[in-house]
């Protein structure tokens, strides 16, 4: 198994990057798992998804759709793409800590 | 992903996600005898597996028309040789001239090797059965990928995709893993949605007893499809419907018919019915979803551990009657696009249902185009089954699988001017389609069908 030490604490992640445990998540988390997908500083933009993504995890336990993703950040989805080259569900929801999506996506 | 002499395959689950869909994985010194065993009882059991084993003359027809094998021109995909991989073991261990020959008559003793080659090409079959629709002898080599994965799963071997929907669908009741919070959530957020981009009041009912229809949407609608939601929520508000969405199964697919029939794909079937009597609804109506449609309409009536006390129909003849009757108005120029469809595989070459899906989109679009070969001679999306991995060469592996189907979308003409809509009414073939019309760029936008009907409506 794959995984990070972000200060001092190892931090599990499966074969695609997702981290194991979402609670072990906290920005300077994000902020690695970021350089992993190859984006070398988080701007206010990056944290508006980022953000948005975890709180609603946290109420949730789930991404929200893309659509209400994009409405809420008023972001369009090439911008979420421009922002995080893997996509929203590959990409963001990884950044902010959100086990990797299942089924049909 | 895993590397096994020059294999390709999808990561596998861990042992714990194995755990967690009730199966001890068979340690490696045990798999080659379990395997042997299990092959035996699915012979004893299957008639349409054993046809294929003792029935095949390797006249060589299903290789043109495999869409994996064209993609990718490795021979084990031609689908005989890709059953042959179980056939040589069958040979060997259940027939007379392959106990007593062996490899003169090319049988060949099981090892680890050939189940990882069992995995490794058994999770490239799409299990779509074009190659069964032209079989002059009717085998239906899908038949042999699914016991071989079936097989393969009580050995402890599954796509870690396919366990971790398996696991989500136990503790949920649906494959992404919705909360019924998150799904009233969604549900109002779409609700508004409607308000603002058509200007009619749609409501959503979640678990409402009494109602007289069950709508079972698939849950990737939740996340990646928000016109196939809408569309069947202004159907239902659009006829008058008493309807609700069942939380405990948000669900129309079922994963278990592709990979383990015998526990999970069964266990879903009664979460479906426990859900139908506790609402106490009159009918169930089914959402868009290919393999799952296959599943619910084909195995559950032999397969329920309950009595089925409810007609259970597809949303697409739903729409068409209405469509027959008159009783449905759409405005075919609303969409002033040109649209084509794929026809995903299992509607129309296990449910007959290539002309209900011409009844609904004729109504709903001008500009429609056929695309050929089409109906039941169609061609796979290439993530039929659900071969969705993303992992980097198994994604490259999903761009060769939908080549014959980018020519297909290509030679209509739809994507010309960048403006063209790919309908794909079924969540895989949505998944798959969404980037694969970008990598082969095809200037379309995928859509579903139910989709179309919900913008083509004319309200009063």
């Amino acid at each position: 198994m794959p995984s990070i030490n972000v200060n001092g604490v190892e931090i599990e992640q499966d074969e695609d990057g997702f981290i194991v445990d979402p609670n072990l998540w906290n920005e300077d988390v994000a902020k690695a798992l970021a350089a992993q997908e190859g984006i070398s500083e988080l701007t206010d933009e990056h944290w508006k998804v980022v953000n948005y993504l975890r709180n609603y995890y946290l109420q949730f336990q789930i991404a929200p759709m893309i659509r209400k993703l994009c409405k809420e950040t008023g972001f369009s989805l090439k911008k979420i793409y421009e922002l995080f080259p893997s996509g929203p569900a590959k990409g963001a929801c990884k950044v902010a800590g959100l086990p990797k999506p299942t089924g049909c996506v | 992903m895993p590397e096994y002499k020059g294999l390709k395959m999808p990561a596998k689950a861990s042992v714990e996600d194995m755990r967690r869909i009730h199966i001890e994985p068979v340690p490696d010194d045990q798999k080659v005898e379990k395997a042997i065993q299990y092959l035996d009882e699915m012979r004893k059991k299957f008639r349409s597996f054993v046809l294929a084993m003792e029935s095949c003359v390797k006249c060589g027809l299903c290789a043109e028309n495999c869409h994996t094998y064209l993609g990718t021109r490795d021979p084990n995909n031609i689908p005989t040789n890709r059953a042959e991989l179980i056939r040589k073991i069958y040979r060997r261990y259940f027939t007379l001239e392959g106990r007593w020959f062996g490899k003169l008559v090319g049988a060949e003793d099981l090892n680890l090797d050939i189940i990882e080659q069992w995995y490794s090409y058994f999770y490239q079959c799409n299990e779509c059965r074009r190659c069964a629709h032209v079989c002059p002898f009717g085998i239906d080599t899908c038949e042999v990928t699914m016991i071989g994965r079936q097989i393969l799963h009580w050995l402890g071997i599954v796509p870690k995709l396919h366990a971790d929907v398996g696991a989500a669908m136990e503790r949920t009741g649906n494959h992404t893993g919705l909360t019924k919070p998150a799904i009233v959530d969604t549900l109002e957020f779409l609700s508004e949605e409607i308000k603002d981009e058509f200007g009619v009041d749609v409501e959503f009912p979640v678990d409402k007893e009494g109602a007289d229809i069950m709508y079972v949407p698939s849950s990737a609608d939740f996340l990646l499809n928000p016109y196939t939601l809408m569309g069947a929520g202004m159907f239902f508000t659009y006829i008058g419907a008493n309807w609700t969405i069942p939380s405990t199964i948000t669900e129309a697919g079922n994963f278990g018919l592709l990979f383990d029939q015998q526990h999970t794909m069964r266990h879903n079937f009664t979460r479906l019915l426990h859900a139908a009597q506790k609402l106490g609804v009159k009918k169930i109506v089914w959402g868009e979803c290919g393999h799952g449609w296959r599943a619910w309409k084909m195995y559950l009536p032999g397969m329920a551990d309950l009595p089925i006390r409810w007609p259970i129909t597809h949303i697409h003849d739903e729409v068409a009657y209405y469509i027959r009757t008159n009783q449905l108005k759409l405005d075919p120029n609303k969409i002033g696009r040109p649209v084509t469809l794929h026809d995903p595989c299992n509607y129309v070459r296990a449910c007959g249902m290539a002309e209900t899906l011409r009844t609904v989109i004729r109504a709903c679009v001008a500009d429609f185009r056929e695309m050929y070969p089409n109906k039941e001679n169609n061609f796979c999306c290439g993530g039929g089954s659900a071969i969705l991995f993303d992992d980097p060469e198994m994604y490259q592996l999903r761009i060769k699988f939908s080549q014959k189907k980018a020519e297909q979308v290509r030679a209509t003409g739809v994507g010309r001017d960048g403006n063209g809509i790919l309908c794909a009414p079924c969540s895989i073939c949505k998944a798959q389609l969404y980037p694969m019309v970008e990598e082969h760029q095809l200037g379309v936008e995928v859509k579903g069908l139910i989709d179309l009907v919900g913008m083509a409506l004319v309200w009063k």
